[in-house]
């Protein structure tokens, strides 16, 4: 059987195929793939400018084999909304996913994302969250952790990265008061199949946000995106949880808790904490402090090992059966 | 409908497949099988990583195949073999090693219950054939290897019956007697001409034989006690170690002392100071210059014998003296009433020369009725004069050769050293493969260093602990010597346990590669690929990030510079 034949006849469904043009190591390009794969093929999607439209529709290609729109950087939740409310008046079930990086879901299309769930639209945005403007080259959005460096919030005399802080997206979500809206990661595949299947069974706006690395804008090799991601979950900084009506209804307990370093020493965005500077030490605690305020209020903290907790949700098996 | 897209607003579905970003690449990902800890650990050379893998995929014929291919004897290893797979396994790193040895025996049993044939090869090199001396395990191994190889093997033996030292000196409680027999029994019946009750320099001698057949192999074990006194003097009524284990296992009986010490730290001494006590000896000891194993201890100061055999003695009662030696006989005319022992010592010199030091100071009286030396064996240089030159043992090349004595081999305990199962097992196969080059004329190739996957290497993320499975033991009330004392793993143990296998340096059919390409370049096989894995790399798409090598749990996936 060629190359090509096989490729026709995969034991899964993918929404996305090859000949995409996202950098070696993309986490969003397989965060994308897997969202496509979990959700199958009775689904249409509206993209919102970003990474994941540019790299996957370079003219006059496009690696989509599913219905899918781009129109703007703000309005993918509102033209998801237009796509809900038509296939709805047809009698159609087909279902709608709206999809769009942090940019467009924390900043510049957060007015339309809000109207979408304030409307009640049956429809699931994912955020691909790679933390800053990666496709107009590495730009600081409200998504960006506190103290990384981007190239507009760079480290020097003043400050050391960004000064912020990153915006607490699902909480703002899930205070429209919708069923479901959860967080996940491209280091836990199995997560975020069970947590958007678990959002399209659901009638009425739903939210997941994925944390995707970005090995460009982060500075880590392409190789390690899954290594990154893994301990972005796993020292508390990026918590997995769920949120049904604005209250907590799950977590991923963190089963061995590992001290933010191990995350950021990866990452070049960090490099300016890792030299002999008062601030730097002083940002290096911040952060830890950070990942501990999330164990704590999310009670990530696991007390004892279960095949769902953030080291028990990745177990592989001969025959590639995952527990989701 | 009045809506017209322009040719600028629309793409077909998957397109973008005409783009191929294998141009970007600079290293490719590749499947590289490498060696297990576990393979290049075993004396015998068993890949136990291939056969559990068999094992896990309920493919159990094919499990067994795949271990007698390399070792004919796995019920008897499974029981008798001292592991060092075990020791070796990664797992062990993590949580426990596989009970490798447990599912070995499994396997064997499973082989011998399902009446499974030993996979026959006709004769395919005429009818000069090859003769091996003594159906011990490495006479064994060799006759198999060749007869699997098409090779016409006559294999005398000196006694009526096979087995040489596995029959004669093996405790019941370690190898029961219906496991030997029903595995040699299958064996012999795979196409090898056995020759029982044929003994050389008696019966015929290695002339007659060099001209009979294209290559001998001798592996005729250590049947000679050595000599053994202190200051030349000896017990009137000495007995050996080897020689009093071979009669309790041949007749059953054994002297009734009250005490005994035994002296010697190898398996033999252990086997026999245990039968003593199953016997009814109220008092034995073991009395070795070497330590008992423990961490830390250096492998050459350690007792040979194997670790599990040491611990069942002492829950059995056997008074263990390290570091101690014997100086003096106590007698009272030739009789034994004691041993006067010293604390002693093999010390390694910057040379590698070797001594023994009896610290003054350290001596004490030990009361025994009896004293066995348990020491070590020679070769019976009966018909072997000629190669054996005086020496204890004969003196093999790496590949079993005998240097200036074409068309002859040798292997096993004869050639000294080692003295485990599994070692001699791997003598003779190397052997039987260099008989099988020289005959076809061919040169040893140069085999490749074993260089074994490391804990490092894997990605433990994926890898969940989970314990490891227990066979019972009897309990020490029960064991008589002859009833055996390890049990069996249940089949659902089994099962269970091959799944513990981390399948080190080979593919795991995990998915873990197809599920996270970020570039959809890694496809799933209907059926195993040529490399026995499950997946492709579809080359026109890979833009060789890396991340299926980091994330294989198995480091089965390796990067390489793209040309």
């Amino acid at each position: 059987m060629s190359h090509r034949e096989l490729r026709q006849n995969q034991p899964r469904f993918s929404g996305l195929e090859s000949g995409h043009r996202a950098c070696q190591g993309c986490g969003e390009a397989l965060a994308a793939r897997l969202v496509t794969e979990a959700a199958g093929p009775d689904v249409v999607y509206a993209n919102a400018t970003g990474c994941l439209e540019v790299f996957t529709t370079a003219w006059p290609d496009s690696s989509w084999r599913v219905p899918w729109i781009h129109s703007l950087f703000e309005n993918a939740p509102a033209v998801a909304a237009g796509m809900e409310a038509a296939l709805k008046s047809r009698g159609k079930t087909t279902r709608v996913i709206s999809m769009g990086g942090d940019g467009s879901t924390f900043d510049i299309g957060f007015q339309a994302l809000s109207g979408m769930l304030e409307r009640g639209h049956n429809v699931l945005h994912v955020c691909f969250d790679n933390e800053a403007y990666m496709n107009t080259g590495i730009q600081r959005s409200s998504s960006t952790p506190h103290a990384a460096v981007t190239t507009t919030s760079p480290s020097g005399k003043e400050r050391m990265g960004k000064r912020h802080l990153k915006k607490d997206i699902v909480s703002i979500v899930a205070a429209h008061h919708i069923p479901y809206a959860a967080t996940t990661s491209v280091a836990y595949p199995s997560d975020i199949r069970k947590k958007v299947r678990r959002a399209l069974a659901i009638d009425g706006p739903t939210f997941l946000h994925v944390h995707s690395p970005c090995p460009l804008g982060w500075g880590h090799d392409g190789a390690l995106s899954i290594e990154v991601a893994r301990l972005a979950v796993q020292t508390g900084l990026f918590p997995i949880i769920e949120l049904e009506r604005g209250r907590l209804a799950g977590s991923m307990p963190i089963r061995t808790v590992h001290p933010v370093t191990d995350y950021l020493q990866l990452q070049n965005r960090f490099r300016h904490l890792f030299v002999d500077d008062a601030r730097a030490r002083e940002e290096l605690e911040h952060l830890q402090a950070l990942a501990d305020h999330n164990i704590e209020v999310y009670n990530l903290r696991g007390t004892r090992p279960d095949n769902r907790d953030s080291e028990g949700a990745d177990t592989v098996r001969r025959g590639g059966l995952r527990w989701a | 409908m009045g809506l017209k897209l322009t040719r600028g607003s629309f793409a077909h579905p998957a397109s973008s497949l005409r783009y191929h970003t294998g141009s970007w690449r600079m290293e490719r990902p590749v499947h590289r099988h490498r060696p297990a800890p576990c393979h290049t650990a075993c004396p015998a050379g068993e890949d136990a990583q291939a056969w559990l893998a068999l094992i896990a995929e309920e493919r159990y014929r094919e499990a067994w195949e795949k271990v007698v291919a390399v070792n004919p004897l796995p019920a008897i290893t499974g029981r008798v073999c001292h592991h060092p797979c075990e020791v070796a396994c990664n797992r062990g790193h993590f949580d426990e090693p596989v009970a490798i040895h447990h599912m070995e025996r499994w396997l064997g049993d499973k082989a011998i219950a399902a009446d499974w044939d030993y996979p026959a090869t006709p004769l395919a090199h005429g009818s000069q054939g090859v003769a091996v001396i003594g159906s011990g395990p490495a006479g064994c191994s060799a006759a198999w290897q060749l007869s699997r190889r098409g090779y016409k093997v006559d294999l005398f033996e000196a006694l009526p019956v096979a087995g040489g030292l596995l029959r004669s000196a093996l405790p019941h409680y370690r190898l029961p007697r219906d496991v030997l027999d029903a595995e040699l029994e299958r064996l012999l019946a795979s196409g090898i001409t056995f020759r029982p009750g044929q003994r050389l320099g008696r019966d015929f001698s290695l002339d007659e034989l060099k001209a009979e057949y294209a290559a001998v192999f001798l592996a005729p074990g250590t049947q000679r006690s050595r000599e053994w006194n202190i200051d030349g003097a000896t017990p009137h009524d000495l007995h050996v170690g080897l020689d009093l284990l071979k009669r309790w296992v041949d007749v059953g009986t054994i002297p009734e002392w009250s005490s005994a010490a035994v002296i010697g730290g190898g398996n033999t001494a252990i086997d026999l100071a245990r039968i003593l006590r199953h016997c009814g000896v109220e008092t034995v000891h073991v009395v070795t210059h070497q330590s008992l194993p423990r961490a830390g201890v250096e492998q050459i100061d350690t007792m040979s014998a194997i670790p599990r055999e040491i611990e069942q003695a002492m829950e059995e009662g056997v008074i263990f003296h390290e570091h101690r030696g014997v100086q003096r006989l106590v007698l009272r005319g030739e009789q034994v009433i004691g041993l006067e022992l010293v604390h002693r010592k093999e010390l390694h010199e910057a040379d590698g020369s070797k001594r023994y030091v009896s610290f003054e100071g350290t001596e004490s009286l030990l009361h025994v009725d009896q004293v066995i030396p348990a020491i070590g064996q020679s070769v019976d240089p009966a018909g072997l004069s000629t190669l054996l030159e005086q020496r204890s043992h004969l003196d093999a090349s790496e590949h079993g050769r005998l240097d200036g004595h074409p068309g002859l081999y040798a292997g096993g305990d004869a050639c000294g050293g080692h003295g485990s199962v599994s070692a001699a097992i791997g003598d003779g196969r190397r052997a039987a493969l260099a008989i099988e080059r020289d005959l076809q004329q061919q040169t040893d190739s140069a085999e490749p260093a074993a260089d074994p996957v490391t804990p490092a290497q894997l990605n433990m993320n994926y890898f969940e602990p989970q314990a490891r499975q227990h066979a019972p033991v009897l309990p020490v009330a029960e064991r008589s010597g002859e009833v055996e004392i390890i049990g069996t793993l249940t089949p659902q143990q089994a099962a269970q346990e091959a799944m513990r296998c981390l399948s080190c340096g080979n593919c795991l059919a995990c998915d873990n590669c197809w599920t996270l390409c970020p570039d959809i370049a890694v496809l799933k096989t209907r059926r195993p690929a040529e490399d026995g894995s499950h997946y492709l790399f579809d080359y026109d798409f890979c833009k060789g990030c890396g991340l299926c090598a980091r994330e294989c749990p198995t480091a089965y996936i390796m990067m390489e510079p793209e040309q």
